[in-house]
């Protein structure tokens, strides 16, 4: 029971997998032209967009930050936008749908990030950085290789998510419009490079502000429209749902995503401080002016992702209590039998899309099916510039030309590193289109949490912390958590085929997140080296920077 | 990075504002987040021992007691976030801002 529950949960959480095994099971017939034209209205939109930040792009300050000109409201929808992903609109409104309750404790988890990243990283960030989370990491210690550690993480991180973003990405477009997958994993990739190289930091904050307002518009309307379906009364809407549903009264208590306490603990662990570790959301406290305008924008986007999250349930229990009982959006067997969860047409995945049907017919959608196209394309155009920046910035711009390179160049090389990594993305999603791949977000979350996340509140909280300790820190909770995925039953089970996985837990920041403190505090409080000292004494310049942002050079 | 000699950084440490500034955020930020884990890590201990609790419907009504305490957490966290922001805004950008005049120069 529990393992079946853990992995509905991964499946609803990487929408990838589930997609990716019930693949073009009835593209076609849902190929409507309201969808199209409202599919080439966003796309044309965001061709617009980045025309019209081209300009902004082409200077240093541009490129990165879109010149530190984005209002916190602005930067707070932007910040939402980037975490609700098509695998959390999707993912976790399917969630709910397969197993209720546990669908809102992953929304909890997800939205408990967020407090972390305000009290810990936003007005730091803002403060000791001025392009990517390493400069804060960097600010007292030794450049080379602190900048080498986080890049690596933050590739990793990026990689990762972008290539499991990417498959799912081309499995629901291929749901959606009936385009064949290689076609949609091409025309995400060719549009998301369009928008970083073009448009830079303006053009993907300007494409996840008009993603993040139309889902949200959208998550209201079928909220609305499943509460008014039940007179206004939550209470009538979970009877209904408990009524039809296969569990029955069981989807309105805890199931079996959090009952095994390791596993809860540690996927908490991942959900909470990964977020506080993710480049692309870290990257957006550079482009407004202050640490005080970093501070608000996180407030607006908690607020845009718990009001999400009260959405979902919504969502969630409409679409069991309405769709459930017309087998029109399911795959009826022979024998006019189906499964209520299993045989829903695409997937549990496509239950929000189904609900969007069923209440507004085919214009709702066409509607909500680009938003959700919108979310793909917005999220992986800021994991593209989050990784193009940790190559540009970082490796070329502070360890190669160590701080020499010129503006031009330094945005010519994050424009090439674009190209490059989104045409990795597209060949890795192309390859691993057959693949399970539930494990590449989980792996993203925990490398965030486990590698980026230490070294950077460390090196910004802890006096003591000098760069032998970041590294070695980094170092091994990046190795701890690639490995232990790498042996747990995501990969070890279903991509190698063997019989029983080595490390028994689904996910591994419990042990790894852990293990990069201890390591970066050991490693650290041994240092005895002349530059281990001077890092120590530096702590108080960086101490005051923190806090009150003295005006800084740029560099 | 902003030179400072370490005259300055000395200066800058012992100042009262600046204490008060640090001090200050630092207790909030900490306090804070310990409520917070506590709060989210409560709650995932209270599902893995307190299932049948949280299937409950609240007495008159057909709302599970875990339902509930859900959207109440989904709720405190945008009130712990906008604590944190209001003291910011109220009590210490004003202190920052002050030191920032009196030692940019």
């Amino acid at each position: 029971m529990i393992r079946r529950c853990l992995t509905t949960a991964s499946i609803a959480l990487f929408p990838v997998a589930a997609a990716a095994q019930t693949s073009a099971a009835s593209g076609s017939d849902r190929k409507d032209l309201v969808s199209i034209a409202m599919f080439l209205s966003i796309v044309a939109a965001t061709v617009v967009i980045t025309y019209r930040s081209a300009r902004s792009a082409r200077s240093k300050v541009g490129f990165y930050t879109a010149g530190h000109a984005v209002t916190p409201l602005q930067n707070g929808l932007a910040l939402a936008g980037d975490f609700l992903s098509a695998a959390a609109f999707l993912g976790i409104s399917a969630l709910v749908y397969t197993s209720g309750f546990d669908g809102l404790l992953y929304a909890i988890g997800f939205l408990t990030g967020w407090p972390i990243v305000l009290f810990l990283m936003s007005e730091r960030m803002r403060n000791l950085g001025s392009f990517t989370f390493s400069d804060a990491a960097a600010f007292r210690l030794d450049r080379t290789p602190i900048r080498l550690v986080a890049a690596t993480g933050s590739l990793v991180v990026v990689l990762f998510y972008l290539v499991a973003q990417m498959i799912g990405a081309g499995k629901v477009i291929e749901l959606l419009f009936g385009v064949n997958y290689v076609v949609a994993v091409i025309g995400v990739g060719l549009l998301m490079i369009l928008y970083v190289t073009v448009g830079g930091m303006q053009a993907t904050t300007w494409v996840q502000i008009t993603k993040a307002a139309l889902l949200l518009c959208g998550g209201t309307l079928m909220g609305i429209g499943v509460l008014w379906h039940f007179n206004f009364s939550f209470g009538e809407l979970l009877i209904a749902a408990s009524k039809i549903h296969p569990k029955g009264q069981a989807i309105l208590a805890p199931g079996g995503l959090f009952a095994e306490p390791v596993s809860a603990i540690s996927l908490g662990l991942a959900l909470v401080f990964g977020t506080a570790g993710l480049p692309h959301i870290l990257m957006r406290f550079f482009t407004v002016k202050d640490a005080a305008c970093a501070r608000k924008s996180v407030f607006y986007a908690t607020s845009c992702v718990a009001y999400f999250c009260l959405v979902i349930p919504m969502l969630g229990f409409g679409a069991v209590s309405i769709l459930m009982s017309d087998p029109s959006y399911f795959h009826v067997g022979a024998s006019g039998q189906f499964n209520r969860i299993t045989d829903l047409i695409g997937g549990p995945n496509m239950a929000s899309i189904h609900l969007a049907h069923a209440m507004g017919g085919p214009i709702l959608l066409g509607f909500i099916s680009a938003v959700a196209f919108a979310t793909i394309l917005a999220v992986v155009a800021g994991l593209t510039l989050a990784g193009a920046s940790a190559v540009s910035h970082d490796i070329y711009g502070q360890v190669i030309a160590k701080g020499q390179a010129s503006d031009a160049r330094e945005v010519l090389v994050s424009k090439i590193a674009a190209v490059a990594i989104g045409t990795v993305a597209v060949l890795l999603a192309y390859a691993f289109e057959n693949q399970n791949v539930a494990f590449m977000a989980g792996l993203a979350l925990s490398v965030a949490a486990s590698c980026n996340f230490p070294v950077l509140a460390m090196a910004i909280f802890w006096r003591g912390t000098t760069t032998r300790g970041a590294v070695a820190g980094g170092l091994i909770g990046l190795i701890s958590a690639v490995v232990l995925v790498v042996l747990s039953k995501v990969v070890w089970v279903a991509v190698f085929k063997f019989t029983a996985a080595p490390f028994p837990y689904e996910n591994p920041a419990l042990f790894s997140m852990p293990l990069a403190f201890l390591f970066t505090w050991m490693f650290s409080v041994t240092d005895r080296s002349a530059r281990g000292v001077r890092e120590r004494a530096a702590f108080d310049a960086q101490l005051i920077q923190s806090e009150i942002g003295l005006p800084q050079a740029a560099g | 990075m902003p030179r400072l000699t370490p005259e300055q950084t000395r200066a800058i440490l012992a100042d009262p504002n600046f204490t008060k500034l640090a001090g200050g955020r630092a207790r909030l930020r900490w306090v804070l987040s310990a409520v917070t884990l506590v709060m989210f890590f409560g709650f995932i201990a209270l599902v893995a021992s307190a299932r049948s609790l949280l299937g409950a419907s609240v007495p008159g009504s057909v709302i599970p007691v875990g339902l509930l305490l859900a959207f109440s957490i989904i709720v405190l966290v945008v009130v712990l976030t906008g604590v944190y922001v209001q003291r910011s805004n109220s009590q210490f950008d004003e202190l920052a801002r002050r030191l920032n005049r009196e030692f940019a120069r």
